[in-house]
């Protein structure tokens, strides 16, 4: 099957795309691509203009070279914007348009882009489409639902059994993940000065759209139990009961509770009742996990796949399905209970 | 000769016998590896080794005969590197250890005992976590590895290699090697290219999948989507295990049923049902009940009893095969898997096979061990076959009181 121009500028992870992409440099050279007045830096900014205002973008088919360009312009303008949330919004809005442009492909040329943009050992029988495990785990990993987890798929013989909008979600998904590589490595190209006044137009512009947010800043020094997810609640009322907790459960509500704002020193009295606490030994190795000692390495809670594997996790209210991370459950809880309560002094 | 030797001294000398004449059998990538020793008992991990030459592995065993040698499941571009940054990981790979200490098993009541260091607290089978009465966490545990603890590490052992690493995974007989872990279990390693570079999340999903961990079973309010018998990975599992249960004897006792005619008729209809459907079908009212129950058991049975502390461990130290465990003076024997059901570690994984000594045995319940029955003893003075006194020396079990005649 042989890729066109509609195809690249469909979807910017296959060969033929980065192909053009190189052609185009070369021919045009970067200062005319990247020129106040150039047609593909127009285009790169409506296209994060599409992303962050109706979380899709679209394809422009008058001309598709500017198209196909305008793609890694855009990258570069957004990793030059250095706002997390507007590389997830334009990551995301692109896996939107990407999936609903291979929903109405043919399962033939499903596999050929797996193929051609991401190396997937991909097999075709009947109304299926296989994928070989580990091509599915480096992505899988990254979608939340338990649906996506690998023991609730047909595996056989080494390939995943997905139905065709299975696979058209998986490789979106793929799509998604890469950008949010390639935004981390894109090098820091040196810009025009030109190029600099759009992108404080458009960071600007974006100011009041998506506040730029630091997650850790969210949170830390609020005690909120209110917000906990109900695992590490749980954890806490077996630590207020005296109850022996594993050596993971104890690292896990040590640490979310270190991230939060505590003290080691505040946090003595809760492992207290442990049948086997010792001041000196607890003290010990709770400020060495929140880096004062020791590595200087500051632990991290451990993610919701991590609690499940060790039996920890306690889920199931809606938001736990959106998260993956107790902390990130926390600082969007805490939010919502303070735009909660600001509604209701509202009125 | 009659020279007093203590017990380190006698296992030091056993095990310098045993890597005298060792060729051993060089991993793959072994110059890549991290290698780890322990040389002797108060003594600590000796790390960050790195060998160019096999002959030098060789080598360093020969000199130093130490009680336990491990090697990395990873590959590095620095194996020597003493910070795990500058290793610079090149991949790892896959590992299960399916260790007995770890899985239920009734004749543990029988042989194992558990004391409390703190209140001296005792009792039998698997110990507690921390001590039922004073709640110290220092227990000690006395364990043994009887036949019945081998047939039920062999059978997750056949389980994890056949019913998933071969028929789910696909990965080729050639590319899996089993491992008597030296003491309580096997370790099974995978050396493929198409894991090695996976990372942790992604061989937690492959260790969530052999242990059953996080398997939905497909629920509706009123009826539940039954999969086909034919159908692949854990639903076609489900489907052919819910079949073979249903198909034995006393369902009603297993699944807890009031026998009547309105349950066989249901049972039949689940059988008749998987038996003719080619893709899911629903199943509603009792029948979604039964299902469930049924479920509930095909997993316990079918999943597999896996450490996944050690699978998602990328940066790993396992027992290199064909080495001494200093726990138990056995070989860390590689097993075919067409051997594993005869396999027996007081006979294929014994290094010293000739000779006998006196020893003082504390304790021993009842061992076969080289074939022929020996114990229980109890604090006695007796002469054993030098491989099974290796073996209780080693485990702390006896200790040494004069010279034997395995030098003649």
């Amino acid at each position: 099957m042989i890729f066109s121009k509609l195809d690249a500028a469909t979807y910017p992870f296959i060969s033929l795309a980065s192909r053009l992409v190189k052609e185009l440099e070369e021919s045009l050279g970067l200062n005319a691509i990247l020129s106040p007045d150039s047609e593909v830096l127009r285009r790169s900014v409506e296209r994060i203009r599409e992303a962050v205002y109706s979380r899709a973008t679209s394809v422009y088919k008058r001309d598709l070279e500017v198209e196909v360009l305008s793609h890694p312009v855009a990258l570069i303008l957004i990793k030059h914007m250095n706002n997390k949330r507007l590389v997830n919004v334009y990551a995301e809005a692109e896996k939107n348009r990407v999936l609903a442009n291979l929903l109405k492909e043919s399962q033939e040329k499903l596999a050929t882009l797996a193929i051609d943009g991401f190396n997937w050992h991909v097999k075709r029988e009947g109304d299926f489409l296989f994928v070989r495990f580990d091509d599915y785990l480096k992505t899988s990993v990254n979608m939340l639902d338990a649906y996506w987890k690998l023991v609730n798929r047909r595996l056989v013989k080494g390939y995943v059994e997905l139905s065709r909008r299975d696979f058209s979600r998986l490789l979106a998904e793929a799509y998604r993940t890469r950008i949010l590589e390639k935004v981390n490595q894109v090098e820091d190209v040196q810009v025009p000065s030109t190029l600099k006044s759009v992108i404080e137009e458009l960071e600007r512009e974006f100011q009041g759209v998506l506040p730029k947010v630091d997650v850790s800043a969210t949170y830390v020094g609020e005690y909120v139990p209110s917000a906990f997810p109900a695992c590490i609640l749980k954890l806490l009322e077996e630590a207020e009961q005296g109850k022996n907790l594993s050596h993971m459960a104890r690292f896990t509500l040590a640490t979310f509770l270190l991230s939060i704002g505590k003290t080691p020193e505040e946090l003595l009295d809760l492992f207290r009742k442990m049948p086997d606490f010792d001041e000196s030994k607890t003290l010990y190795h709770l400020r060495h996990i929140a880096g004062e000692i020791g590595s200087r390495k500051k632990y991290t809670p451990p993610s919701c796949a991590t609690l499940r594997t060790f039996g920890l996790c306690v889920a199931n209210d809606e938001l736990c399905q959106k998260v993956k991370h107790p902390l990130t459950y926390y600082s969007k809880k805490l939010k919502s209970l303070k735009r909660g309560e600001l509604g209701k002094r509202a009125k | 000769m009659g020279k007093e030797l203590n017990n380190e001294g006698f296992v030091k000398k056993m095990f310098k016998k045993y890597y005298a004449e060792w060729e051993g059998e060089p991993p793959k990538d072994f110059n890549r590896r991290e290698f780890a020793f322990v040389i002797s008992r108060k003594g600590e991990m000796i790390r960050h080794k790195a060998f160019e030459e096999w002959g030098e592995v060789r080598e360093f065993l020969r000199k130093n005969s130490p009680l336990h040698v491990y090697y990395s499941s990873a590959y590095y571009a620095q194996p020597s590197a003493s910070d795990m940054d500058a290793k610079e990981w090149m991949g790892a790979d896959l590992i299960f250890d399916i260790d007995v200490d770890h899985i239920y098993t009734p004749c543990k009541e029988r042989h194992d005992r558990w004391t409390c260091l703190d209140c001296n607290t005792s009792g039998r089978g698997m110990p507690p976590e921390a001590c039922p009465k004073c709640s110290s966490k220092r227990v000690e545990v006395k364990t043994w590895f009887c036949e019945g603890c081998l047939e039920v590490a062999k059978e997750e052992t056949t389980k994890l290699v056949e019913d998933f690493l071969i028929q789910d995974f696909n990965f080729s007989p050639r590319e899996i090697s089993i491992v008597f872990s030296g003491r309580r279990g096997f370790h099974v390693h995978v050396e493929s290219d198409v894991v090695k570079e996976l990372d942790q999340r992604a061989r937690r999903e492959i260790v969530d999948y052999v242990r059953g961990t996080g398997l939905v079973v497909q629920n509706g309010k009123r009826r539940v989507l039954a999969p086909p018998l034919n159908a692949g990975g854990w639903p076609g599992r489900l489907a052919k295990g819910v079949y073979e249960l249903l198909n034995a004897g006393d369902i009603e006792g297993l699944l807890n049923l009031r026998r009547g005619s309105k349950v066989e008729e249901v049972l039949k209809a689940i059988v008749k049902g998987l038996e003719e459907s080619r893709d899911y079908w629903p199943l509603e009212g009792l029948a979604r009940k039964i299902w469930f129950k049924a479920v509930e058991k095909v997993i316990v049975r079918k999943r597999c009893e896996v450490d996944e502390r050690v699978t998602t461990d990328i940066k790993r130290l396992i027992r290199m095969p064909g080495t001494l465990h200093g726990g138990t003076g056995l070989i860390a024997a590689k097993v075919h898997l067409k051997d594993l059901e005869s396999f027996d570690p007081y006979v294929h994984a014994v290094a010293f096979v000739k000779g006998e000594i006196k020893v003082k045995v504390l304790n021993m319940p009842e061992i076969t061990f080289l074939n022929q029955t020996w114990g229980p003893y109890n604090d006695e003075v007796v002469e054993l076959p030098i491989g099974l006194a290796v073996y209780l020396i080693c485990s702390e079990n006896a200790i040494v009181v004069g010279e034997g005649d395995e030098n003649a």
